[in-house]
């Protein structure tokens, strides 16, 4: 385990100087009147992302292992995909892009063996979400005068105290990033269910389907024989790895070993097994909880859907105009 | 209901009194027997404070009638009535005291003037009894008085008028009939503050707004001399109580011990009192509120402003004159003397130039309160207190009868508009009066006024130069003073009252003379006294004659002698300096004045008849002589002769100019200063501790409150980023 | 030397199959927390009603991540429920949120945020 000091796990000086030239990055490429070169910006702002990444490599210790060229190739379109949605001027692309970010984000989550996970995300998120996003953005855009079609809204052209922001903001990360890299290497580890077996041993449905008919076949259990279940959690006593299961009948407890070539390969306990394990065996409270957070949602956008809304005079006379030039071409 | 009232308070006071008589040591010099006065005594006092709180009940009913002032001139007949049967009851030389309760008993150490203990008591001997006599007597007669004359003013002002009258006569009880120092000042500062609401009556007008303040203030400076010496007297004989200073003074020497000569209290305390009285009494640098005073009902004129108020001065002086003479070089007594003559010939001066009937009268208090103070100085204080109780009688009558001119006239009193009312139908008696009253202020032979100067000129001849220093060219200033007296009183008298017959009316307009400007004169109908007026007038020019036998009876140089010989004013002449003189009767191997060689009494007769002769001829022939119409007479060419002098004197010596430069315009730039660096500075420094988060907070808040969302995002981002900069990169 | 090829690296896995190292957790914790401050300053600048929103669910985004990445640190299934959850809010949110911006917009006929200040001073 690291000591938790911030020099062990990057040197802090390499750590300021990435994020105030990715704070300049930013700035570069946000929208503003005139041009803004926005690869430039991405420019200086990824090479301020990969010295802290390669920081991070350079002062790792000698037994770890580097993450892979996956974890980098992801991280730079999640991150490369951000800075591009919050600084495009339109609205639509700036969605688009988010949907990108969310695309790597969901091979990181592979990376990290959260493979359902990683789906859900692309299905919840990119699928639903950032689709009712594009429908709104594209109900809510003014249609622009004639003649003068791709010019934007003042309120999109516009960055908005660009600079400020973004020390605010990079600062923030400075900070964040020593807190965290003081912290992690302090952080003992709590290991909860993990493991092949410990999956397998809370599905003793999935293993005698698998394995109960082949090894009485082969006489190696008696018909009278079955798992053992553990007296107080109910679960079965199982190594994969050395293909031992605990067999209970009449009494008698005894350890069998599965031969090779009877261990189907698709006995494994899968990420989708252990999450739905935890989830509805350790949190199940907050499950009705979250249906009911989304009951509530589906009532408020009903009512707020119903609501009139009395459009102001200004509204009024632009819409006027609006239809009016419509009407003319 | 009265009587059943003054039954129930009687006997109340009396059990609660029963257990406790007074105490006190007499003097050497008086009887040293001590009786208590009983529950009358108390009574005197009282009953016109009762009169005031009654009055005052009525005019919380809003009382229209006449009710008021039946209260008052009721309780006030009672308390005199009182007075009387407490002076026939007297033996003749003892001290009655009596104790109403403990108002403060103080003591804080074992030392000398460490304990003070003065009691709400009350403390009778000749000279009190003498001042209560005709203090409550005027005060009803007066009450009667102004019953009718006020009547133009029933409802509130009525009640007001007689709740300050009430009041007044109960601290001028107060003052009189003190057992010690500070019932003396209580009293004191309660008939200043009655003559105050009192000469401000008529308060819708400036000038008599401006004559209330004035008053006021005036005294006020004479009160811190009043103040300090009863102070300074606390503190070296140890007690304010009269009984115990005086046993204190006589032994010699002050409470811790030290003989008096030695001491420089002896000298200062005197010319402090003295400094009060000129205060109240309107004398030297202090008589200029007294003219102005007149701006007050002419009832509030003569009994405040010339018997009673006016008089708690030479009070004052007679009261401690055990104190005055304990001082072997007489400084103080020196003071009052010079103070007295000169404010008297000053005063005259003035009053020979005024159209003003009441001014004139006004200075003419002042003038004889100087012979009154003058008179104490040169230690006639018999002939001070004798006059101090004849100027009572005449000087109310000629103010009353003003007063009755005034009323009929609609408020007229320029002598240049008025001549000859003796021929007005009603004003008969209002003439005889007036006559009385100027034959006795001009000391015409066999008057009471006359027996009374003569008493204090004389005086100032016998006592020797090396007693009080220049008495006799003090007494040849007053003898001049006296034909200057009978000159201005009967210039009046021949203006006003005798003469061609013709008469304007001034602008007080009472209901049913609302015709217009121009036939004002020709329908005017003068109305005369009612029955009220004219009997007080009667009783009091009666009283003025009378007083005059008083001068013949009792064996001390007549009946006020014998009341000064049974107060604490007397004193013994051979204690004095080691030199004789005084109104005492045992001559000793003396050395005193003479005038040309003769005994200055007898002399005194003869010259001052003479002067007065000459006064009343000079005012005939100036005024009467030759007279056709009110407006002029021969006076105006005579003085042509004399330039601007004469008109001088009617500016009063530009007096009051001359204070307003030295002292009224500095201070009020003073106070202008104070006014604006209180606005300024003080003020600013407050609203400053208010205005300064007001601007801060504006400042602040128009700056950072745009009301758009992002800034308050980016201002909540940029706090979280410095609170987390100060906690991990400081902290930690 | 850095070894980029043989990494901790297999699909469909059973379970965890190791620790992961705590260096490896930081590139990621790096990542997630550059999201997160990429959101925030996008959050700051844009005016752009529904793309504000926009930004908010890259902060969602981010803090997802790293609660998988703890997760698999700690080898715990806690991390992944977690996101699941954070879906779900994220989700009820956007539908709240994007209700409310069309009537916003109805009102006013743009969608510049710089127009809703009525709480100046």
């Amino acid at each position: 385990m690291d000591a938790s000091t911030l020099e062990t796990t990057i040197h802090p000086l390499l750590l300021y100087v990435a994020c105030a030239i990715g704070a300049l990055g930013v700035v570069i490429a946000m929208p503003r009147k005139g041009v803004s070169s926005a690869i430039i910006g991405g420019v200086l702002a990824a090479s301020a992302a990969g010295m802290v990444i390669l920081g991070l490599l350079f002062t790792r210790g000698t037994d770890d292992h580097a993450p892979n060229l996956f974890f980098h190739a992801f991280a730079i379109l999640a991150l490369g995909g951000a800075l591009r949605m919050i600084t495009h001027p339109k609205p639509v692309y700036s969605a688009l892009y988010f949907i990108l970010t969310i695309i790597a984000s969901s091979g990181l989550y592979l990376l990290l063996s959260a493979e359902f996970m990683a789906f859900a995300l692309i299905i919840i998120y990119a699928g639903a979400i950032l689709i009712t996003y594009l429908f709104v953005i594209m109900l809510a855009t003014q249609a622009p005068d004639e003649g003068d079609e791709d010019a934007l809204s003042g309120y999109d052209a516009l960055a908005r105290e660009p600079v400020a922001a973004a020390a605010a903001g990079f600062v923030l990360l400075a900070l964040l990033t020593t807190m965290m890299f003081r912290g992690t290497g302090a952080l003992p580890v709590h290991p909860g269910l993990n493991g092949s077996d410990a999956i397998l041993s809370q599905l003793p449905g999935k293993v005698e389907d698998s394995l109960l008919s082949s090894l009485r076949k082969e006489g190696l259990m008696e018909s009278a024989e079955g798992f053992a279940r553990d007296g107080e959690t109910g679960r079965l006593v199982i190594d994969s790895a050395q293909r031992r299961i605990q067999i209970a009948g009449d009494g008698e407890e005894r350890f069998i070993v599965v031969p090779e070539e009877m261990w189907p390969e698709y006995l494994v306990g899968t990420n989708v097994e252990g999450l739905g394990l935890n989830l509805l065996g350790e949190h199940p409270m907050t499950i009705e909880i979250a249906g009911i957070i989304l009951l509530m949602a589906m009532l408020g956008a009903t009512v707020l859907a119903r609501k009139q809304v009395d459009i102001e005079e200004e509204a009024k006379a632009r819409q006027q105009r609006r239809l009016a030039v419509e009407g003319q071409r | 209901m009265m009587a059943m009232t003054g039954a129930i308070l009687e006997s109340v006071l009396s059990a609660a009194l029963a257990a406790d008589p007074a105490g006190g040591m007499a003097g050497a010099e008086h009887a040293a027997s001590q009786s208590s006065g009983g529950a009358l005594m108390a009574l005197i006092p009282l009953l016109p404070l009762f009169g005031a709180v009654l009055v005052g009940v009525l005019a919380c009913f809003n009382e229209k009638s006449k009710m008021p002032a039946y209260v008052t001139v009721g309780l006030l007949a009672a308390s005199f009535v009182l007075t009387l049967i407490t002076y026939l009851g007297w033996d003749g030389h003892s001290v009655m005291q009596i104790r109403l309760w403990d108002w403060i008993g103080l003591s804080w150490g074992d030392g000398v003037g460490q304990s003070l203990d003065a009691g709400f008591a009350f403390y009778l001997d000749g000279l009190s009894l003498l001042w209560m006599l005709f203090v409550t007597g005027l005060a009803t007669l007066i009450g009667l008085y102004a019953s009718e004359y006020m009547e133009h003013d029933v409802g509130l002002g009525y009640c007001r008028f007689f709740g300050a009258f009430c009041l007044f006569v109960f601290s001028m009880s107060c003052l009189v009939m003190g057992d010690n120092l500070l019932m003396l000042f209580l009293g004191w500062e309660g008939v200043g503050l009655c003559s105050y609401l009192l000469i401000g009556y008529y308060y819708k007008k400036k000038s008599a707004v401006d004559a209330g303040m004035k008053a006021f203030i005036v005294n006020r400076i004479g009160d811190l001399g009043l103040l300090i010496g009863t102070l300074l007297t606390f503190t070296t004989f140890g007690s304010l109580e009269f009984t115990q200073l005086f046993s204190t003074i006589e032994a010699g020497h002050s409470a811790a011990g030290v003989p008096l000569g030695d001491t420089w209290q002896v000298w200062a305390i005197p010319l402090l009192f003295m400094a009060g009285a000129f205060g109240k009494s309107a004398q030297l640098f202090f008589y200029v509120w007294l003219p102005d005073a007149m701006e007050g009902p002419t009832p509030v004129s003569a009994l405040i402003h010339a018997a009673t108020m006016v008089t708690a001065g030479v009070y004052l002086v007679a009261r401690m004159m055990p104190l005055f003479v304990a001082d072997t070089h007489l400084i103080a007594l020196t003071v009052v003397t010079w103070g007295g003559a000169i404010t008297a010939f000053w005063a005259a001066t003035i009053a020979m130039a005024q159209y003003d009937i009441k001014r004139i009268m006004g200075y003419s208090t002042i003038s004889q309160l100087g012979y009154m103070f003058a008179g104490l100085g040169v230690l006639a204080t018999t002939g001070g207190v004798y006059h101090v109780f004849t100027h009572a009688f005449f000087k109310a009558t000629l103010f009353l009868s003003c007063g009755a001119v005034m009323h009929g006239f609609a408020g007229q009193l320029d002598l240049r508009k008025l001549s000859g009312l003796w021929k007005v139908p009603g004003f008969k008696i209002v003439s005889i009066a007036m006559l009385i009253g100027c034959l006795n202020l001009a000391g015409f032979p066999f008057t009471a006024g006359f027996f009374s100067k003569d008493m204090i000129i004389a005086e100032a001849f016998v006592t020797p130069d090396s007693m009080i220093p220049g008495s006799s060219w003090a007494g040849w200033l007053m003898l001049l003073t006296a034909g200057l007296t009978a000159y201005y009183t009967f210039r009046v008298f021949f203006r006003v009252f005798v003469g061609p017959t013709e008469f304007y009316p001034g602008d007080d307009h009472h209901g049913d003379d609302d015709h217009g400007d121009e036939d004002h004169a020709s329908t005017f109908h003068p109305h005369g006294p009612g029955w009220a007026m004219n009997f007080v007038l009667i009783a009091l020019a009666g009283g003025s004659v009378l007083a005059a036998g008083l001068y013949f009876m009792g064996d001390h140089h007549g009946w006020a002698g014998g009341m000064v010989h049974a107060s604490s004013a007397q004193f013994d002449p051979a204690q004095i300096g080691g030199h004789a003189g005084g109104s005492s009767a045992e001559q000793a191997d003396i050395e005193h004045g003479t005038v040309f060689g003769f005994d200055p009494h007898k002399a005194m007769y003869y010259i001052s008849a003479v002067v007065g002769f000459i006064g009343i001829g000079a005012a005939w022939w100036l005024h009467l002589a030759g007279r056709t119409q009110a407006a002029t007479s021969r006076m105006e060419s005579v003085a042509a002769k004399f330039g601007p002098i004469p008109s001088w004197a009617e500016h009063k010596w530009y007096v009051d100019e001359f204070y307003d430069f030295l002292i009224v315009t500095p201070l009020r730039l003073i106070s202008n200063l104070f006014f604006w660096f209180d606005r300024l500075v003080i003020d600013g420094i407050v609203e400053l501790f208010g205005g300064t988060p007001k601007m801060g907070s504006e400042t602040i808040g128009n700056a950072t409150q745009t009301g758009v969302l992002h800034d308050y995002a980016l201002r909540m981002i940029a706090g979280t980023a410095a609170v987390l900069v100060v906690v991990v990169l400081v902290l930690y | 030397m850095i070894d980029l090829i043989s990494g901790t690296f297999s699909l469909a896995q059973a379970g965890y199959p190791e620790a992961m190292a705590a260096s490896t957790l930081n590139q990621y914790l790096f990542v997630s927390a550059a999201m997160f401050a990429l959101g925030l300053i996008g959050f700051m600048t844009r005016r752009n009603l529904i793309l504000m929103f926009l930004c908010t669910e890259l902060m969602f985004q981010a803090a997802g991540l790293s609660m998988i990445a703890f997760g698999r640190y700690h080898m715990n299934f806690d991390g992944q429920t977690f996101v699941i959850f954070v879906l779900t809010i994220a989700a009820a949110e956007a539908a709240m949120a994007l209700a409310l911006v069309v009537l916003l917009f109805r009102k006013r006929e743009s969608l510049d945020a710089d127009l809703w200040a009525e709480l100046k001073g």
